[in-house]
């Protein structure tokens, strides 16, 4: 039985976005029916039941000779996690757009295009049982990406968005070489039917081609993620692009990463070495990410790799690949989209009051502005691991897992990094925050718009929320990679 | 004291090269920071070479350890290397694509 709810996940904020650039120049009504659009974003994942959409209605057929079941048609399905991780993406895109209409006046068609268009996209790859089709969607996320980097007003913002299409211009051909390189091997494009023809050993697992499509498809998979040698150029393109837009393009980076590591391990974890390098890239991000931040004193960039170094906290759960590992991973990576938005969110506050970015010129603005202040500060203590908010019960779940498979070290290299994502909130929120105010910093507008702090205050109860009780997400998510692991 | 000094010309070099202006007691301690957890993460992941042998793991913890305090300050050099400048960002694309082929290629055809 298909189940029809599904592709609307993907189709209704596709249709919206293509709408809103047609009929750019009517303002009013484009505000409206993008606020309608974003409502029903998170809402239907929460009324669609589970099930499987077969696009065209191609049904999968049995071969009577051999008894496979192959699957003609590209194949969508809707499970736990994936409610879950789309209702998210749904709530940060509504709060995205909700600060954005209330900002300006008069909305751009393009640019909200490229948030529908982006959200789409992002939903499609986590739906996708077809590896042609994340490959497709994984194109058009980048794509976005350049573009809503482009259309931010920020100095150097078009050499950044430039930067991230030459490296696309390396990451995603590779990719779909490795794509090119499977489907010669196993004859399908669909990832069920090649995990079926690696299980019946249809093709060698030590086959030199398909050995290189895991390589490629793994570069590839580095570039969707940010994880190194990609980290600078993404931290780089969220400090470029608006901070409400940044807060959506973290979200995108995180479902891009889960969405491809989730379909790799699905097909490839058959091949040496390769849990192996998913832990290693992901220890190196941890590294990176937080040493680079520490460094730094533009705190669009200090938040930028501190995403980038919770990337290496999501890699590092999945890739030890066992059944509380990759939870913990999953629950992770839902944390870090809620997190890092608010962080985003809250430090584009300081941007609107002051137009400064540099911490070394900031400092008393706790006076000014107390509850974006607060928010902050409880975004920071969540990121870094503090009890009882959500990240710390998947920084805890994390360490757990890497106790229990056998790795100290990595547990070590978790917590020692979590404390210096402390280091890095407390000496940033002490320059921008507690510090005296500097004579030559003017605050030019001290009413903060309502729609950022109502944002804000969604954000931080969901932190909450998942803080206390975090088995509303997690049983689920526990379930779906019980699932995937058998 | 010589290594103590050493710990404290972190900050001297980094403000040289990176920084105008006056340093404040927030970019030290960030950047001392970032020295210790660079040290101290790098030779971490090395321990983990003890899942393959423990006497070579031991060896290169000792040798990853002495490279790293004798090249003191790191930081400096490491950001140099971690700047937005898209030919390194290319370099370090090429080799990684490498690192990743020789492991996976010929690991899984060999290992």
């Amino acid at each position: 039985m298909m189940n029809e709810w599904i592709p609307l996940m993907v189709v209704i904020p596709m249709l919206c976005a293509v709408i809103v650039s047609a009929f750019n120049k009517w303002s009013k009504p484009i505000k409206i029916l993008v606020v309608i659009v974003a409502i029903c974003i998170p809402i239907i994942p929460l009324i669609a039941q589970y099930g499987i959409h077969y696009f065209g209605g191609y049904a999968p057929m049995i071969d009577t000779v051999t008894g496979i079941l192959y699957h003609p048609s590209i194949t969508y399905i809707f499970n736990i996690l994936q409610k879950i991780f789309i209702f998210v993406l749904g709530i940060v895109t509504f709060l995205v757009v909700f600060i954005y209409v209330n900002k300006y006046k008069k909305a751009s068609g393009q640019y909200l295009f490229l948030i529908f268009m982006g959200t789409s996209s992002a939903t499609a790859l986590l739906l996708t049982d077809d590896i042609f089709n994340m490959f497709v969607f994984f194109e058009i996320l980048a794509l976005v990406q350049v573009g809503i980097v482009a259309a931010s007003r920020l100095e150097g913002n078009f050499e950044m968005a430039l930067r991230y299409l030459i490296l696309g211009a390396i990451g995603s051909p590779i990719m779909l070489l490795g794509i090119g390189f499977l489907l010669a091997t196993t004859g399908s494009v669909n990832i069920t039917d090649i995990v079926s023809a690696i299980q019946n050993a249809t093709i060698s697992v030590k086959s030199p081609i398909f050995l290189m499509s895991c390589g490629l498809i793994f570069f590839g998979w580095l570039y969707a993620s940010g994880l190194p040698p990609f980290h600078t150029i993404k931290s780089g393109i969220y400090s470029k692009a608006e901070p409400h837009a940044a807060a959506l393009l973290q979200c995108f980076t995180v479902i891009s990463m889960i969405s491809i590591l989730l379909i790799m391990y699905r097909i490839f974890h058959v091949v040496e070495f390769f849990e192996l390098l998913v832990v290693i890239f992901s220890a190196i991000a941890m590294i990176l990410g937080i040493t680079l931040a520490l460094t730094q004193t533009d705190f669009r960039r200090m938040i930028g790799f501190l995403a980038v170094g919770e990337l290496g906290f999501i890699g590092l759960g999945i890739g030890l690949y066992t059944q509380f590992a990759i939870t913990a991973g999953l629950f992770q990576a839902l944390n870090e989209m809620i997190i890092t938005a608010l962080l985003f969110l809250g430090f584009g506050a300081i941007v609107y009051t002051t137009g400064e970015t540099d911490t070394r010129k900031l400092g008393g603005l706790l006076q000014y502005h107390p509850k974006v202040g607060l928010m902050i500060l409880l975004g920071g203590l969540a990121m870094a691991g503090v009890p009882p908010l959500n990240g710390f019960r998947s920084k805890l779940m994390l360490i757990q897992a890497s106790l229990s498979c056998g790795y100290p070290e990595l547990s070590l290299l978790a917590i020692i990094v979590s404390i210096a994502t402390f280091v890095v909130f407390v000496k940033m929120f002490y320059t921008i925050f507690l510090r005296p105010k500097p004579k030559e910093l003017e605050i030019s507008k001290n009413d903060l718009p309502r729609s950022m702090i109502f944002a804000m205050g969604i954000l931080l109860i969901m932190i909450v929320v998942i803080g206390i009780c975090p088995n509303i997400v997690t049983y689920g998510i526990s379930q779906y990679v019980g699932g995937i692991l058998l | 004291m010589k290594l103590y000094d050493k710990f404290f010309n972190v900050a001297k070099r980094f403000k040289q090269i990176f920084t105008s202006g006056s340093v404040t007691n927030s970019e030290v301690s960030g950047i001392l920071t970032a020295e210790l957890l660079l040290i101290v993460s790098i030779i971490l992941l090395v321990v983990l070479i003890r899942h393959v042998n423990i006497l070579l793991c031991g060896v290169m913890t000792l040798l990853v350890a002495i490279i790293l305090i004798a090249n003191m300050p790191l930081i400096p050099k490491f950001k140099v290397e971690q700047e937005d400048s898209l030919n390194k960002m290319l370099f370090y694309s090429i080799i990684t694509l490498s690192i990743i082929i020789i492991f996976i290629y010929w690991g899984g055809n060999f290992v």
